[in-house]
């Protein structure tokens, strides 16, 4: 069916990044595929010049979840299933894991792998909001360079990212969030299962007593790609924990989105159902400090 | 062409191929294991499930040059001659099957799920088959299958 | 008089099951055969042209191109229907709908036809597009079919009493529409079929067909061949619902006339996308009622105005229509009815049998309507139901007393409500206004008065939905079915019915009756390959006939055998007229006789003895009358009733709609397979509540947006609550025992029944289905204006 494409199996990084900056013809790196082949399948103009794709599934240097220094490091080719069992994401990343369950279906989840949700960076990466909210960042690598960069910085548009034609992303990297951080993950789809995302949101935040130490908001499948909400987050900061204010910082979220994503055919509808159920996750989050 | 060599229902096979056909197209077309069925060809529909390495995966979304070294587990690899899984089995008695057309992918999602859980509880049940459409059952009695054969493994 | 039952009723293993769970049954596209070629088909991105030319000539010498088949190959008919002929095999005059295929390509190798065909060049001038039913008979609108001088595929009027005086005497006057929206029947499997030519022989087609006699009847016609000529084989169906009819016989019919051109079998097989595109689906209704009623409640006229999408083909839509027509009131003693049904065409995907067929659109309108009757006089669901409900002695719409049969009607509804403690539920939950808020787009930021309290953000709600339903074709047609059976020697048994297999599981309860009547064990039965060649045209395999009807000739077949084997025994041991002969536990048992015989070695006898042990069986349903004037006759020899309570949880920041318990009470009559028929219930719910909260084809100018599952959702596992099945078992005296129908009872009133349950949650009527989040919050539906796969605006 799709007959022309080469298929390259490296077995690890050096191998990749020399085929990487090899140069030759359209090449993809693929993992879970749960992405490209169906993109292949529509000929979707993304995929359809494809001529090699290379399998990264051998690669230890891309597999693997760790904790060290302070800090959490998830393999960019990481099935959703190996990151939804990891005991490590378990403890400290409960808004990731929530995430990833709401993802495919579990053959998906079995396949799909973390940086293939956001490589492409389409709106409804589902890990996308949950990562902004850990602060994320990224190790990518070629041949002759290594850096390391947050997500938030990675992800510049619908479709496009920083990442360029000879790199690959090697690791995600999330420092331990303190232990008082609360949380929560939303998403809303047409299904209870296996549903492209509508609606995707998450919010991580430290109390002190009922005031607003710190807070992180990022949207998903609501703003043309997955966002941080920095002027949320700095009208939130120092504010007391009430029900009126959680109010008025929803409204302010809606503000927001209008500003980033303009008003579109699905507005009318996602408008008031995210202004709406972030007012409903924050007071659940919250309900232990009220 | 690439030459392949990976596990096949408990045997080691090698294949002559191109190396970006489907898992599923191989599966069928060369080893004429016609009971992985293509129901949506973008792992909607789930009715192409095999188990790679044990896990429930879409093989329409796998390459031929990915199963290298791999162990493949279709349908025909299930029932022991003409004796059939427990999980079949009680698919018969509860009536889980009528047109039958997603239920080899269905007793797969199961099998996997109770190699890892041997106990799931009903919402665990759901989330292993949601990735199985079928538009005939209504799912409750593979549901109810699925929960006897959990209870038959348990207990021996 | 309740019968004892060995086999029937009884949880008894499917017969086909064996097969299907070991991945060996054979579906169509699981066939392979020698030099066997595939077909690709030739399509355009338009929904109504006219096409000025087609030039090959780029693919005419291209090696993956074995043959251009275009309709000049076709030898006999190049439009066929299942009512009229006005399908083209292959439309390379005028596209009229997006599906519409111009001609093939048949090769080795799908991928090279493939990209062969974007070789093709088609020289086409699009034409005005008609997409709007309500402006099919306008005469400024474009005709479909200009032959046909109209767009008017089918008008039934009905007409009982005097509508006016009805009215007159009417307290309350209510006037309401309704929509409903086109669905796909997703069947798992796509459709597959192969065509082998048998040189003077004729051809044989083997494919995912639902019905191989219709599909006989047409591919004979397309290759001019007589009927004994084109053998038909069903291979195991991977779901039908309705849906592997009209669409099936034209695939069959140009695999047909491909493989008799190049004498080679040729497969066509679908993919999820071309059949989305190309397969027919359930109508969409506009649904006008205006109702008249006495503050006592009891319903004095009701005047009801449907409108029907048939798309661009006349398919099925006069018979779909034709039960709307009959049903369309509900199951109510009205003794003034005034009712207009017509279906139209438009530049749309066509629409023709799905599960159902007719009686979802009018069931949601109907039982809608007598929610708000209820609460319009104060009363609750059930009061307003009983006081206008058919009763046994009732004269339906069609002015046909309802006799001969339990009129269950009531029953169901009081099984149902008390299972469901409906009545304090009802009460408890409901909303007088309501709690739906209306959003001002204008002002898309929330002000804090908007918001909802945590604790009040889901609502609890209960709704029932009745239904009386006629079984099998009624005056749709000539109804009849028949059954060959055969006994070995050895006491085992072939068994075939000239209905068909389309995983409801009727070899199953066919080898159920056989069982019975003779005393044995179903495992001694061996069912054959449906086959057109083996046994009598039994019609189609629709309408939930095959029990009552197939079941009839099974049993048939069956009695003509046992009686065969009495007469034998009687002769052999010189029985007394007195003495009775009992067939049970594999034996046969005769009073007063010490020693019973096997019934192994009882067909052994027959075999020595020289007996005929095998017999077709045959059930001809009996009359029904209609006049197409007026609409009255009686229009099918019995009905099933049923009732389904919906109870959900409605997310009323989100629109979401959670079916957390359906209760499903049904009178099919005599139940002959218990597993098959939970199975129907299951699933006919499941179906039911896809079409009241999720599903929806839509279209733009004519092209479908939703083409594969990724987009075209219907329920997984985790969207569907408890379903309780209940079965109430009415006496009948037509059928194997009195067993009657299931299959689209339970798929009909769900879709009613939850949106009963949401308005009695939030206070608010929903008009529209389905019930999808943006109907629940806006009340309306939000199209995309350009659709890209997987992207979210």
């Amino acid at each position: 069916m799709i007959s022309s494409i080469e298929i390259l199996t490296p077995k690890n990084l050096n191998e990749v990044l020399g085929i990487l900056s090899s140069n030759g013809g359209d090449l993809r790196i693929i993992a879970g595929g749960t992405d490209i082949v169906t993109g292949l399948k529509q000929e979707s103009n993304r995929f359809i010049k494809t001529e090699v794709l290379i399998d990264i599934n051998r690669v230890a240097e891309v597999k693997g979840i760790g904790q060290a220094n302070g800090r959490i490091s998830i393999g960019a080719a990481s099935t959703f299933t190996e990151i939804y069992k990891n005991q490590i994401v378990s403890k400290e990343l409960p808004i990731l894991k929530k995430a990833v369950a709401t993802i495919g279906s579990l053959q998906i989840r079995n396949r799909a792998t973390i940086a293939g949700n956001f490589v492409n960076n389409a709106p409804c990466a589902d890990t996308v909001p949950a990562l902004l909210v850990y602060n994320a960042t990224i190790e990518i690598e070629s041949i002759n360079s290594k850096r390391e960069i947050s997500l938030q910085e990675f992800l510049q548009g619908p479709y496009i990212t920083q990442l360029k034609k000879d790199e690959i992303v090697t690791r995600i990297n999330i420092p331990v969030p303190p232990e008082n951080f609360i949380g929560d993950f939303y998403k809303l789809g047409r299904r209870q299962a296996v549903a492209i995302s509508r609606i995707t949101f998450a919010v991580l935040m430290e109390l002190e007593k009922n005031k607003i130490n710190e807070i992180r908001i990022a949207s998903g499948a609501v703003t043309p790609i997955g966002t941080r909400f920095s002027e949320l987050e700095k009208f939130a900061k120092g504010k007391e924990v009430n029900n009126n204010f959680l109010k008025t910082l929803a409204c302010k979220m809606g503000d927001e989105i209008i500003k980033l994503t303009g008003l579109r055919w699905s507005s009318e509808y996602k408008l008031p159902v995210v202004q709406q159920m972030f007012y409903q996750i924050l007071r659940s989050a919250t309900k232990k400090n009220l | 062409m690439i030459k392949l060599k990976f596990i096949l229902n408990g045997k080691e096979v090698i294949v002559e191929t191109e190396p970006s056909i489907r898992l599923l197209d191989l599966l069928r077309d060369r080893f004429s294991l016609t009971g992985t069925k293509e129901g949506c060809g973008v792992g909607e529909c789930g009715a192409c499930t095999v188990l790679m390495n044990g896990k429930a995966v879409n093989s329409c979304l796998i390459f031929a040059a990915q199963v290298e070294g791999n162990e493949i587990v279709t349908i025909e690899g299930i029932a022991n001659g003409n004796e059939l899984h427990p999980i079949q089995k009680n698919f018969l008695k509860y009536g889980a099957v009528q047109c039958g057309f997603c239920s080899p992918a269905m007793v797969l999602s199961a099998f996997a799920l109770l190699e890892e859980n041997p106990n799931p509880t009903e919402e665990e049940i759901k989330d292993a088959i949601a990735g199985n459409l079928c538009r005939c059952t209504g799912y409750k009695q593979i549901i109810e299958a699925i929960a006897e054969s959990a209870k038959e493994v348990t207990s021996h | 008089m309740k019968k004892e039952f060995s086999v029937v009723g009884k949880p008894i293993i499917r017969e086909d099951g064996f097969d299907k769970i070991t991945g060996r049954a054979k579906f169509a596209d699981d066939y392979k055969f020698d030099g066997m070629l595939h077909a690709v088909m030739l399509r355009i991105s338009e929904t109504h042209a006219k096409i000025n030319s087609i030039n090959y000539s780029e693919v005419e010498n291209d090696q993956a191109v074995n043959s251009i088949i275009t309709s000049a190959d076709i030898p006999g008919a190049k439009k066929v229907g299942m009512i009229k002929n006005d399908q083209p095999i292959f439309c390379d005059e005028v596209v009229v709908t997006p599906g519409d295929v111009l001609a093939m390509l048949v090769g080795e190798d799908t991928t090279r036809l493939r990209s062969a065909l974007s070789k093709i060049k088609i020289d086409y001038t699009p034409l005005p597009t008609l997409t709007d039913p309500q402006k099919s008979l306008d005469p400024k609108s474009p005709l479909i079919h200009p032959e046909l001088g109209s767009n008017l595929i089918i008008h039934h009027p009905l007409r009982k009493g005097n509508i006016e005086k009805g009215f007159t005497e009417s307290d309350h006057i209510l006037e309401q529409t309704y929509t409903t929206q086109l669905i796909e029947h997703a069947y798992i499997e796509p459709e597959a079929v192969i065509a082998i030519p048998l040189g003077q022989n004729g051809i044989k087609i083997i494919g995912s067909i639902q019905n191989p006699f219709s599909a006989r009847k047409i591919i004979a016609a397309v290759v001019n061949l007589p009927l004994d000529k084109v053998q038909v084989i069903q291979a195991q169906l991977g779901g039908s619902f309705g849906g592997k009819d009209d669409t099936m016989c034209i695939l069959s019919a140009r695999a047909a006339v491909a493989a008799i051109k190049v004498n080679r079998p040729v497969k066509i097989r679908y993919t999820r996308e071309e059949s989305i595109l190309e397969s027919y689906k359930r109508h969409p209704y506009i649904l006008n009622y205006k109702v008249g009623f006495k503050s006592s409640g009891k319903i004095k006229a009701m005047q009801i105005d449907i409108l029907a999408d048939g798309g661009a083909y006349c398919s099925m839509s006069p018979f779909v229509t034709w039960r709307s027509v009959v049903q369309a009131t509900g199951p109510y003693e009205i003794e003034n009815v005034h009712t207009d049904v017509r279906a139209v065409y438009t530049n749309n995907p066509y629409t023709g049998a799905m599960r159902g067929f007719g009686s979802p659109q009018p069931v949601f309108a109907n039982e809608s309507l007598m929610d708000e009757i209820a609460l319009q006089l104060g009363m609750n669901p059930v009061e307003v139901r009983k006081i206008n409900g058919l009763k046994a002695g009732s004269i339906t719409a069609t002015g046909q007393k309802l006799q001969n049969h339990d009129v269950n009607l009531l029953t169901v509804l009081d099984t149902a409500t008390k299972e469901t403690d409906f009545q304090n539920k009802w009460k408890k939950y409901k909303k007088d206004k309501s709690i739906i808020q209306k959003y001002d787009f204008n002002k898309p930021v929330f002000n804090n008065s908007q918001f909802i309290e945590p604790d009040q953000l889901i609502k609890k709600g209960i709704g029932l939905a009745v239904s009386y339903r006629g079984c099998s074709l009624g005056a749709e047609g000539i109804d009849a079915a028949a059954c060959y059976l055969s006994i070995q020697n050895d006491g085992t048994i072939y068994l075939l019915s000239g209905l068909a297999e389309n995983g409801q599981g009727l070899r199953t309860t066919f080898s159920i009756i056989v069982a019975e009547e003779l005393g044995i064990t179903t495992d001694n039965i061996f069912y054959l390959e449906t086959d057109t060649s083996r046994v009598p045209d039994s019609g189609p395999t629709v309408a939930s006939r095959a029990t009552l009807m197939g079941g009839g000739a099974v049993k048939n077949a069956a009695e003509i055998l046992r009686t065969r084997l009495e007469e034998l025994i009687r002769a052999e041991w010189k029985l007394k007229a007195a003495e009775k002969i009992i067939f049970k536990n594999n034996l046969a048992l005769i009073t007063n006789h010490k020693s019973p015989i096997t019934f192994q070695d009882l067909c052994k006898l027959a075999a020595n003895r020289g007996v005929n042990l095998a017999t077709i069986g045959w059930y001809k349903s009996p009359n029904v009358d209609w006049n197409e004037q007026t609409g009255q006759g009686d229009a099918y020899f019995t009905y099933v009733y049923g009732c389904q309570v919906a109870e959900v949880s409605v997310n009323q920041g989100t629109g979401e709609v959670y079916l957390d318990k359906i209760t499903a009470v049904h009178d099919p009559g005599t139940v002959i397979n218990k597993l098959g028929a939970e199975g129907q219930i299951y699933g006919g719910v499941t179906q039911g509540a896809g079409y009241g909260t999720l599903e929806e084809v839509t279209t733009e100018n004519g092209l479908i947006r939703e083409l594969n599952f990724d987009q075209y959702l219907i329920l997984t596992a985790k969207d569907i609550g408890e379903i309780k099945p209940i079965i109430v078992e009415g006496k009948e005296i037509y059928g194997p025992w009195g067993a009657k129908s299931l299959g689209e009872p339970t798929l009909e009133l769900t879709a009613a029944a939850i949106s009963n349950a949401v308005c009695n949650a939030l206070g608010k009527r929903f008009f529209n289905l389905p019930l999808n989040l943006e109907e629940i919050l806006l009340g309306k539906k939000l199209r995309p204006v350009e659709v890209k796969r997987g992207s979210l605006l």
